[in-house]
Parts: structure tokens; sequence; C-alpha cells
């Protein structure tokens, strides 16, 4: 297992550092911008000017009223925050077992004395520490951009909420995606399977708390258990919302697994 | 017991149906070659023996264990068919990943094999991405056999290896048999599985056409000549013992010969030959002699 994680160290080290910068630039930028503009006030004449139903949307679901700790609650809930992880949950999943089939390298090295449970172990045990990493360099960047700024800092434990769920939820995601990994070949169309499901699991989310037709479809979404203004600014419990991420994750994995130990290789 | 063992293997991938019965078995230090065209079910079979596809009826053993045990694969080495490498790592880094596989089995014969293939630090310090084709054929021999394997299954090994090389790794495989080690030589090319192996597995369309020592299959193949004389051709070349068939135009001949070409050459000594050669036997010539034998599928 130890030969396979340092492969995949060598091979992903680049790629996991670009986002873990990426995500922590994030924040501490989010920071700045709440810190050096009236992003409250500004933000608030904008909202007044917009329908009735716009209005309590943009205020209410997506900066959850307009002090400074739900704008850097909004930070995390943000479009780019939010592709960093899934990409890199995406792309480590994808590159698994399809990516590797395409590639077609998985056969020399399962022709080597490795067990599949082990292959595929190391696989998902490199994807949850970087995704950790990535999650930690995110919250790196609020918590230094915080006291760069002079912000009222967040309470450790709403911290490590978040970054539970975050995790989670990039857990859930690539779980998902390596399910259609140890089914898939063709590493193109497996990504594309992945980003659907988490395009399609955000999207629905989205219109589902903007409007009445789609909110029961809401709790079926992924996203709708990622939850940062309610982790870092409503003081919210993460157990039940990371709890059915990591089920979601749990039953990807278990279903890769079943395909994965049965199927031919490459 | 055989180092390794295939018995009634069958499998279908949807409706082709890549082995058909296959069975054979090769022993601690023979050179065992496994014949046939692209397409046959060579690789299939492989694949089955490491444990990466699975047979739809029949049995495989390595070593006497059954595929799939990582185990089993402690002692084995495997070179692809389309080898594919980590092209981002350097040769050496590669070599060294994939001897860490096998902590208990250093890679003692790394230093021989790059001597013998010609295989220069430059070339291993480079990254595998810009190795040609040739050249990562040769890192993927080393990953095969570095640790000094027991059995080594080999996918077409030569592809890509020029022809001094391809001399270097044949004697080098017959080194490896002579020290008890069991090869699997797999081949769509006639020449090389004849130029190493001591028996031979003829397979097409999944199913073996016969399995038969390599002096045999020499012996039944039938090899085409061509020759021309200064003048016109002897007109008693169809009647020499072996030629089985005979084409001559003016001062060109064309012969077909089975079984020893020494009548044929002695009666070619008392003409004045000008040009004389005999092309690289085609595996469809081999295919042919073994179904008029009624060695074809079942």
């Amino acid at each position: 297992m130890r030969n396979l994680l340092r492969l995949l160290l060598a091979r992903h080290a680049a790629y996991v550092l670009v986002s873990g910068l990426l995500l922590g630039g994030f924040q501490w930028l989010i920071c700045a911008v709440v810190a050096s503009t009236d992003v409250t006030g500004a933000l608030g004449t904008l909202v007044q000017s917009l329908p009735p139903l716009a209005q309590t949307m943009v205020s209410e679901q997506f900066f959850g009223g307009f002090s400074k700790a739900s704008l850097l609650a909004f930070g995390w809930a943000h479009p780019i925050a939010q592709a960093v992880g899934a990409a890199l949950a995406i792309v480590l999943a994808t590159q698994a077992v399809a990516g590797e089939s395409e590639a077609g390298t998985i056969e020399l090295t399962l022709g080597q004395p490795i067990a599949r449970r082990t292959y595929l172990a190391a696989h998902v045990a490199f994807a949850l520490a970087v995704l950790a990493f990535v999650t930690l360099a995110g919250l790196a960047g609020t918590i230094a951009g915080g006291r760069f700024y002079g912000l009222e800092p967040f309470r450790v434990t709403a911290l490590a909420r978040l970054g539970l769920d975050y995790l989670a939820l990039q857990a859930a995601l690539f779980g998902v995606t390596l399910m259609f990994s140890a089914f898939g070949r063709e590493g193109g169309r497996v990504a594309l399977f992945g980003f659907l499901a988490a395009l399609v699991s955000y999207l629905v989310h989205v219109i589902g708390t903007m409007w009445d037709g789609w909110r029961p479809l809401v709790p079926y979404t992924l996203h709708a258990y990622y939850v940062p203004k309610d982790l870092l600014v409503g003081g919210a419990g993460v157990a039940r919302p990371a709890a059915t991420l990591l089920a979601v994750a749990l039953g990807g994995l278990l279903v890769a697994w079943w395909r994965f130990r049965r199927r031919d290789l490459p | 017991m055989p180092a390794l063992e295939v018995a009634g293997l069958h499998k279908r991938y949807g409706r082709v149906h890549a082995l058909r019965g296959v069975s054979f078995a090769v022993e601690p230090g023979e050179v065992f070659g496994y014949l046939g065209p692209n397409g046959a079910g060579k690789t299939t079979t492989l694949r089955i023996l490491l444990g990466l596809a699975r047979a739809d009826r029949g049995a495989a053993r390595l070593l006497g264990e059954p595929p799939g045990r990582p185990a089993s694969r402690e002692r084995i080495g495997f070179l692809p068919g389309e080898l594919r490498l980590h092209g981002g790592m350097t040769g050496r880094a590669l070599l060294d990943h994939f001897a860490r596989f096998r902590p208990a089995r250093p890679p003692l014969l790394r230093e021989r094999l790059l001597a013998a293939l010609d295989l220069k630090e430059s070339d291993l310090a480079r990254r595998v991405k810009w190795l040609s084709h040739g050249t990562r054929q040769k890192v993927g021999l080393v990953i095969a056999m570095q640790h000094d394997p027991d059995v080594v299954l080999l996918d077409e090994p030569t592809s890509g290896l020029d022809p001094l090389v391809q001399q270097g790794f044949r004697d080098l495989v017959r080194e490896l048999a002579a020290r008890g080690r069991a090869i699997l030589f797999s081949s769509h090319v006639l020449s090389e599985v004849e130029a190493v192996c001591g028996r031979v597995a003829v397979l097409r369309a999944g199913a073996l056409l016969a399995v038969e020592e390599i002096e045999a299959l020499r012996a039944r193949l039938v090899r085409r000549l061509e020759a021309r004389f200064r003048g016109a051709a002897p007109g008693d070349l169809a009647a020499l013992p072996g030629v089985t068939r005979a084409e001559v135009a003016g001062s060109a001949a064309t012969l077909w010969l089975q079984g020893d070409v020494n009548p044929l050459l002695r009666r070619l000594a008392g003409c004045e030959v000008e040009h004389l050669v005999f092309p690289e036997p085609e595996l469809e010539d081999v295919f042919l002699d073994l179904y008029r034998g009624g060695g074809g599928p079942a």
C-alpha cells in the first residue's frame, strides 16, 4: 500500500498543492473583500432593487443575512470553493480505476503481488488524505485572512464542523464517481458522469431553495447537507449532514468495491 | 508440478468467444512459445493466469496457486503486450517502484538485464514519456525480470527491439530457463518463437491447434524458397524430396518445401544460382498445415 501511496503522491502532488493554494487563497480573498469594502451596505442596496422573491433568495439563502460572518460563510458556499474540492475528488476517483484502465497502467500494476482491495484502499486513503489537506488549506485561508484583516474570528469548533462538512461533501462526490469509475473503462466518460452528478445536485439544490415546485427534491441532493452558513453562523450541529454525506460516500465505495473485485481488467 | 497450467479455459467477451477450451502446461526450465495472430486469445490467457480476467469455465494455476492471489504473483514476472508505463516517472524511478512491490525478492538481475538489453544510465535518467518505443520495451523487460522470477509471462516481448538487442534478449531467456525458470513466450512472429522456444502452443480464434515440440512444428512447416538461376531453371525441382510445390518461370523458381532442406540444396549446388532467398515463414502457412493435418479446432 505504501508503494502505491508514494506513486499517487508523486503523480498528483502538484495538482493537490495548487488546489490547496487555490482554496486557501480564495478564502483569504473573501476575508480581504469583506474587510476592505462595505460589502454589506452595497449588497443591501443591490438587493433592495430586486423583486421580493429574489431579495429573499439572495439575502437569506446565499448570504444568510448581511453580517460579515455570513459573508465569510458564503465564501465556503461559493461555487469556486465547491468546484476546487469537487474537481479534485472527481479526478482522483476517475483515475483510480477507469483512468488507469484507459491508460493501460493498471494491467502492469495489478500484475504485481498486490490484492485488488489493497489497490482500491490505497486510492481511497490517498483521496481522503488530500481532500482533508485541501480542506485544511481552505480553513487556514479563512483563519489567516480573518486575523490579517482584523475580522472577528470564528470559534474553532465552528470551523472544525465546517471542515468536516466540506470534507464529507467531497468524499461523497468521490464515492459516487468511484462507483462510476469501477464500472468504466474510459476516464473522460467517468469524469463527465461525476461532474454531472455534482452539477445536478448543486443546481437542484439552488433551484429548490428558490422555487417551491422543486423544494421536495432538495433533501435528495448532496448539497442540501453542505451547510456552511448554518455551521458558522447559526451554530448548527454537523453530525446529521456529515453522516448523510459520509453514508453516500460509503455506499459509493461499497458498490465500487463490489464491481471492482469482479471485473476484468483493463 | 508444472510452473503454470491452464485446463479447458473458456472466455467470452460479449459475442466474441476469446478462448475455447485452451489447455497446456509449462514446466520449470522450459521456454514455451504461445503462438498466434493478433486477437487469437494469447493476451486473454495471460490475463486469466494473472487474475486480471476471469475464465467463464476451466482452471488456471500459477506455481500451484489459483490466479488472483497476490502471493502467487510474488514469484512471477510479467510483461504486458501493450506496455503502458507511468510516463511522468524516470526509468530508474519506475524500476525502483516495481522492485518495491517485492521486498523479499531484491532486483538482483537488474544490472545483468540492463547490460544485455543495452539500456544506458542516460535512458534511465529520462522521463519514460520521452523514451522511444523500443527503450520503453526494454524498461518493461527489466521490470518483468529484475527480481529473478520463477515464472516469466512475456507478451510480445521483442516488439520494438532492434535485432542485436533481440539476440541478447534471447540469450538471456535461455540462461533463465537453464536455471530452472519457466518462461511463457507469447508472440505472433513464428521466427521469434522458433529461435528461443522448446515447445509451442499454436492458437487461433481462441482454439488451440497444436501443442508440440518446436522441431516437430519446424518439420511440418512448409517453407517458401525463391531462386533465380543464370539461364533456365532446372526442370526437375518439383520432383526433389521435400518439395511439395514448384512454380518455374524462365530463370526464376518458387518452391515450397517441407522437412529436410538438404536434398534441394545439394541439387542447387550443381546449378549456377544468381539469387536465393528464404522469406520469413508466414503464420498462415502453419495454420494451413495444421488444418490439413487434422489439427484444427474441435
